[in-house]
């Protein structure tokens, strides 16, 4: 089997899910004919027809709300959201409705269901095509928030996603759709269990903790650091809902230094959250604080599109500072 | 069938009623009710009265924290519910809907122990009163953010469809919801896929204080169907026959295939909008007084004694019978006790994740 793209590891999963699995649905704003607009859901419209490929109304509540009420029903829908940044209209949907249902209905109901959304920056979209909002779900207790940034993290991820009985948010980084290839899996039940992290690189110097989009700047970081002779850690988190708490602690308190990397605005980032729990949990393993490299706290600049981006000297900068502390 | 001589005529200028005030049929086709269903009708009616009338003594003996007032909304409630196939059919209700729910079937223990806070609620006791709902009955349950139900029961609808499962999706809401994205975002989508929907606005003229001229421009609800392809009726909800008569139409429209419909019933809310409002503040007394004139049990009654299905003796013997069923229903909510503290913890996910494991360990003193 040959090498594949991100955004072709969904189409394939999202093909071999829909084949296994009648109950599987796709459904979103173009992507019945036209595949999606990234192409995630190609060929799918043509093999299972209108009715397993939903093409709905420009109405990002009726997707995300209408998703809930196929899922409670028995339906299996997999919605996409054309871009994170037009999730919001169906924001109120995600928190009030699909987050809580098992537990407002004592779990009488549940929603299994998937939300995907192409997210993050550098593809020179401004601010409406650009963010990275998975704080927001994270911080929504009832949904489950899944970022990979590898072709076959991305396949046994989304396969977890839609076998899972619980909702889940499944972030993709748009800007690796088409970066990298990879083999994937042969196995058709082949699936990564949400919640684990993957280790990229074993280094006892500095950790790097990174997901999404970012793990691209993170691992270029971590293979200068190399050849500078420092050896870096490099987790991946890929799923952010719950995260790998255990695989991140033990690498910081083993090695004492830390640096955080992830492209969403600094205040109340999911990072936020990595850097308290370390200092709440390892405090006393710290060679030196946790250090933070974000995009900053402003809209997303369309002009200055990669500088907004945590890029590999920014990323080095702040190894730098954790390692002179 | 009854599409092919169909009863009603959508977008009427007044709205449709097939009994007049005096309590007289004035339908126009054969009433096709044999008389125990017309007096279980109205026995659900008056049991709504009960319901609510002693739900609001619990609130203001400090048992129950809310209530939202169903008083003036019986006859559109049981016209609904009876028009449905219970268990069967889909329903997505709104708060104001304790009665609907009680004629569609769901024990009334359930319903004052969602309100109590007790076990005896199969949520568990996750939501404040007045938000129920029935995995066993298909009863979505009933969520506060107004209109936030509207996209999941075309979804319900959407599925319904896809499964060729011959349910239908029956989605309650007051004339305020009517105004909310999510309800047009509902309503489209289920009109553009011709979903097995029934969209029900229980019309009483408020949303709390704001009337339906500050509300939307339209002159009525039912209007809004044209918008998204599909029939709007215009009902007299006080009138418990037409309400049933038109929901039974929309519902066999549905079920067999020609898509959904909006369907206005007209009522009037006797009560504050809720324990927590003061109804004075907005609406003069002689409006309300002049609705009650026109009450939907006291006009169903005189329907009935004209046919000699009911008189003040079965009067006084049935509301004695549900009041002792309330009291019943409340000694057994209360004796099923107030869920564990440690089950505020259950059903966030189907698994307890390790950080909800710690975060209950730490809030019980164990961690
Ligand atoms: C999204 C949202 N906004 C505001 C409220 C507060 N609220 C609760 S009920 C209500 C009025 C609803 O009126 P209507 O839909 O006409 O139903 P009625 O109560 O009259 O039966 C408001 C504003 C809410 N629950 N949800």
């Amino acid at each position: 089997m040959s090498a594949v793209t991100m955004v072709q590891a969904v189409a394939r999963t999202l093909d071999e899910e829909m084949a296994r699995d009648p109950r599987v649905v796709v459904m979103g704003e173009d992507v019945g004919k036209r595949g999606g607009v990234f192409l995630a859901t190609e060929k799918l419209f043509d093999k299972y027809g209108p009715d397993r490929v939903i093409d709905t109304p420009l109405a990002e509540a009726a997707i995300v709300g209408a998703a809930l009420g196929m899922a409670v029903h028995g339906l299996r829908p997999v919605a996409e959201i054309q871009f994170a940044d037009y999730v919001y209209p169906g924001f109120d949907q995600l928190v009030s409705q699909v987050a809580k249902l098992r537990y407002r209905s004592g779990g009488q109901f549940t929603a299994p269901m998937v939300v995907r959304m192409p997210a993050g920056g550098g593809v020179k979209g401004g601010h409406h095509h650009s963010q990275s909002p998975e704080a927001h779900f994270a911080h929504t207790a009832g949904l489950k928030v899944v970022f990979p940034s590898t072709p076959k993290d991305t396949q046994g991820l989304l396969r977890a996603a839609i076998r899972d009985d619980d909702p889940v948010v499944f972030l993709e980084p748009k800007r690796l759709y088409r970066a990298v290839k990879e083999e994937l899996d042969d196995d058709p039940d082949f699936a990564l269990p949400i919640g684990k992290a993957a280790e990229r690189r074993r280094g006892d110097d500095v950790v790097l903790v990174s997901y999404g989009g970012s793990m691209a700047e993170t691992l270029r970081a971590a293979d200068a650091l190399v050849e500078q002779g420092i050896s870096p850690h490099v987790i991946d988190l890929r799923s952010l809902a719950p995260w790998d708490e255990e695989a991140v602690l033990s690498a910081v308190a083993r090695v004492g230094r830390v640096v955080l990397v992830s492209e969403a605005p600094h205040t109340a980032s999911f990072m936020s959250e990595v850097s308290a729990t370390i200092a709440e949990e390892v405090l006393d393993a710290l060679l030196a604080p946790p250090a933070r490299v974000t995009g900053p706290d402003t809209p997303y600049p369309y002009a200055q599109d990669r500088e907004y981006l945590p890029g590999p000297n920014r990323i080095l900068r702040a190894v730098q500072r954790v390692l002179d502390y | 069938m009854i599409r092919e001589s169909q009863l009603f005529e959508p977008f009427t200028e007044e709205p449709i009623s097939v009994m007049n005030e005096a309590g007289e049929w004035v339908g126009g086709f054969d009433l096709d009710l044999e008389p125990e269903t017309l007096t279980r009708f109205y026995r659900d009616m008056l049991r709504a009265r009960v319901v609510d009338e002693r739900l609001g003594r619990l609130q203001r003996q400090g048992k129950v924290s809310f209530v939202a007032p169903g008083g003036g909304h019986e006859a559109a409630q049981v016209g609904i519910a009876h028009a449905m196939r219970a268990r069967e059919d889909w329903l997505y209700p709104y708060y104001r809907d304790i009665g609907l729910l009680l004629a569609l079937g769901l024990p009334l223990v359930e319903i004052v122990g969602q309100s109590l806070g007790t076990s005896a609620d199969p949520a568990k006791a996750r939501q404040m009163p007045y938000h129920p709902g029935s995995g066993e009955f298909n009863v979505f349950t009933v969520a506060s953010p107004i209109a936030s139900h509207v996209p999941p029961a075309a979804g319900t609808a959407i599925s319904q469809k896809l499964a060729g499962s011959g349910e239908v999706t029956v989605c309650t809401f007051g004339d305020g919801a009517t105004s909310e994205g999510d309800w047009h975002a509902g309503v489209n989508f289920a009109g553009a896929q011709g979903a097995p929907a029934v969209f029900v606005c229980e019309n009483n003229g408020y949303a709390i204080s704001v009337g339906m001229r500050h509300q939307t421009g339209s002159d009525s609800i039912h209007v809004k169907a044209h918008a998204y392809g599909m029939p709007g009726y215009f009902v007299d909800g006080m009138d418990v026959l037409a309400s049933y008569y038109v929901m039974r139409e929309a519902i066999a429209r549905a079920r067999d295939g020609f898509g959904p419909s909006l369907v206005e019933l007209v009522v009037y809310r006797y009560g504050g909008h809720s324990s927590a409002d003061d109804d004075s503040r907005y609406r003069p007394r002689a409006e309300v007084e002049q609705w009650k004139r026109r009450d939907p049990l006291t006009r169903f009654r005189r329907f009935l004694e004209k046919r000699e299905l009911w008189d003040d003796e079965r009067e006084a013997a049935t509301l004695q019978e549900l009041g002792d069923e309330f009291t019943a229903a409340v000694k057994q909510a209360e004796e099923a006790g107030v869920p564990p503290v440690a089950s505020m913890f259950d059903d966030v996910f189907a698994d307890l994740p390790a950080r909800l494991r710690k975060q209950r360990a730490e809030l019980l003193g164990e961690g």
